[in-house]
């Protein structure tokens, strides 16, 4: 839930009915559904752990290029 | 049959009894006249209303590296390979961005919001991180473009970084997505300046139509530096902070699963549109590759300069000028990218039309990305020219985890309902992610054993 709490928040007696007639509800600050955790499988589980491992090791990478070229002769 | 998110919204007589946020009231605004147009039956009225998120997000991957990176690659290969290849890849971009549009639309949440959700604060954390690292690189390089582009007509460096701050604060300071909006597509226009530049560089026309069917010529074969140039130009279409912006955008801009296919003609009117501008920068540094002007070095303003002697001051201006946009728009928005993923993982009101005094760390969070960056590229003798060179590979190598999450999401039925995607979808998203983890690879490669390719 957001914002349920802002000062600017406007009262539901406040005639706002054509708010209600142009917004979906799930557009609503207050109303945003939450959609709760996924079960993630074995398999996906390892598909995101090694692209993570990827990116580390991407990084590592880069790193090397940094020091590199920061040490290249001129 | 698995239980639809829309079950679990508050029932219909209980809607009418929640609070309205001066967010909500800014968003119904804009709804209301999209419904009025709708009814109306007005489609071009319709079309302007709604697009805006496409365009920006596409016209805003035109940034500072990007440009740097096309006038890089018309000066050192000419009229050849890269015109298609440059098309293949903003093609690329489409596919995946549409899909950012369709979850946007269906679950009115941001990109950050759902990996929180749906994986968990961890795996939403590192999604952030890399969101934040990268970004805050490309907004320094950003920076570094404005300079360039305002030092071509001797703007001091602190007048053009600092200008360049007080236009993005100026903009978030409306509280009103519509009006930022509005303003950055009024600069995001004059990416299009590169295409008279191009024209005064006099390209050959059955050479550009050449290319474009025979993928060719490629002088100097496959090496090292042609590879690399490969990776450059990828980094400069698809890149992770598009598509958190592009979602986070559809949802601050309130659209809905019936706006969808504006959505996408919108996507695709900005990668067309980015993609004519990348060219027109390849054309235009042509002649820099038929006078044999060695570019490798190049860095903004320098191209500029060199063009002068090819398609006169004019022209030479128009490039500069170009350039401050490219940085300017994308300043914009991936400080905007950062700072809505920042209040999606935090669980704040991730919205541009959220008022200042309710929702001050968001905006604080958008202003210190950009503030920090602004002051790094003033840091005298900071690597600036190895961060503009690196930001792309960045981008690439940091795509794949991202796009794998964008598809388990577009895959996720429980969310994504009847827009989940279609198996054509998945042969095309999961070909761009094995694309780019292709592209990394070959770069690490490359990296590790240097010698593998000639190097010249």
């Amino acid at each position: 839930m957001k914002n349920t709490d802002a000062t600017s928040v406007s009262s539901p007696h406040d005639n706002h009915a054509w708010v209600h007639d142009v917004l979906e509800p799930d557009q609503l600050a207050a109303a945003k559904p939450q959609f709760g955790l996924r079960k993630l499988g074995a398999g996906t589980l390892l598909l995101l752990w090694i692209l993570r491992i990827y990116v580390l090791l991407m990084i590592l990478l880069i790193s090397y290029q940094v020091w590199k070229a920061f040490h290249a002769k001129p | 049959m698995k239980e639809r998110y829309h079950l679990r919204l508050p029932a219909p007589e209980s809607l009418k009894d929640l609070p309205i946020s001066q967010e909500d009231l800014k968003r119904a605004e804009d709804r209301r006249d999209v419904k009025r147009h709708r009814e109306e039956r007005r489609p071009i009225k319709l079309f302007w209303l709604l697009l805006g998120p496409g365009i920006l997000v596409m016209l805003g991957e035109n940034d500072g590296p990007s440009m740097i990176s096309y006038a890089t690659t018309g000066a050192t290969y000419g009229v050849g390979f890269f015109l298609p290849f440059i098309l293949l890849t903003f093609a690329m971009a489409y596919v995946v961005q549409e899909m950012t549009v369709r979850l946007g639309a269906v679950t009115k949440k941001g990109h950050a919001e759902l990996i929180n959700e749906r994986f968990g604060k961890f795996w939403g954390w590192f999604a952030m991180g890399d969101l934040a690292f990268g970004n805050l690189l490309t907004l320094v390089t950003e920076f570094i473009a404005i300079r360039a582009g305002l030092g071509f007509f001797h703007v001091p460096s602190a007048l053009s970084v600092f200008g360049a701050f007080l236009i993005i604060v100026g903009a978030v300071a409306t509280q009103r997505y519509w009006t930022w909006e509005r303003i950055v597509l009024s600069f995001a226009v004059f990416n299009l300046i590169f295409i008279p530049v191009a024209v005064l560089a006099h390209p050959v026309p059955t050479q550009i139509v050449k290319a474009f069917f025979s993928w060719g010529p490629i002088p100097g074969g496959v090496n090292a530096s042609f590879i690399l140039l490969v990776m450059s130009n990828i980094g400069a279409t698809v890149t992770p902070w598009m598509l958190f912006f592009q979602q986070s955008a559809v949802v601050d801009k309130g659209l809905t699963p019936t706006d969808i296919s504006h959505g996408r003609i919108d996507t695709a009117l900005g990668a067309l549109l980015a993609a004519i501008a990348a060219i027109a920068t390849v054309l235009a540094c042509v002649p820099l590759f038929t006078s044999h002007v060695d570019a490798s070095n190049f860095q903004g303003a320098d191209f500029a300069q060199a063009l002068v002697p090819h398609i006169g001051s004019i022209g030479a201006s128009l490039f500069a000028l170009g350039l401050f946009e490219a940085g300017i728009v994308a300043a914009l928005t991936i400080s905007l990218s950062s700072a809505y993923a920042f209040g999606e993982v935090t669980g704040r009101s991730a919205s541009i039309n959220s008022p200042i005094k309710e929702n001050l760390p968001f905006y604080a969070f958008l202003l210190a990305a950009a503030g920090i960056a602004a002051l790094l590229v003033l840091i005298p003798h900071a690597p600036l020219v190895f961060i503009t060179l690196i930001v792309n590979v960045i981008a690439v190598l940091a795509m794949p985890p991202a796009i794998v999450f964008l598809l388990l999401l577009v895959n996720d039925k429980e969310i994504m309902g009847e827009h989940a995607n279609r198996p054509l979808g998945n042969v095309f998203g999961i070909g761009v992610t094995i694309f780019l983890i292709l592209a990394g690879l070959t770069y690490g490669i490359l990296t590790i054993f240097p010698h593998l390719f000639p190097t010249s």
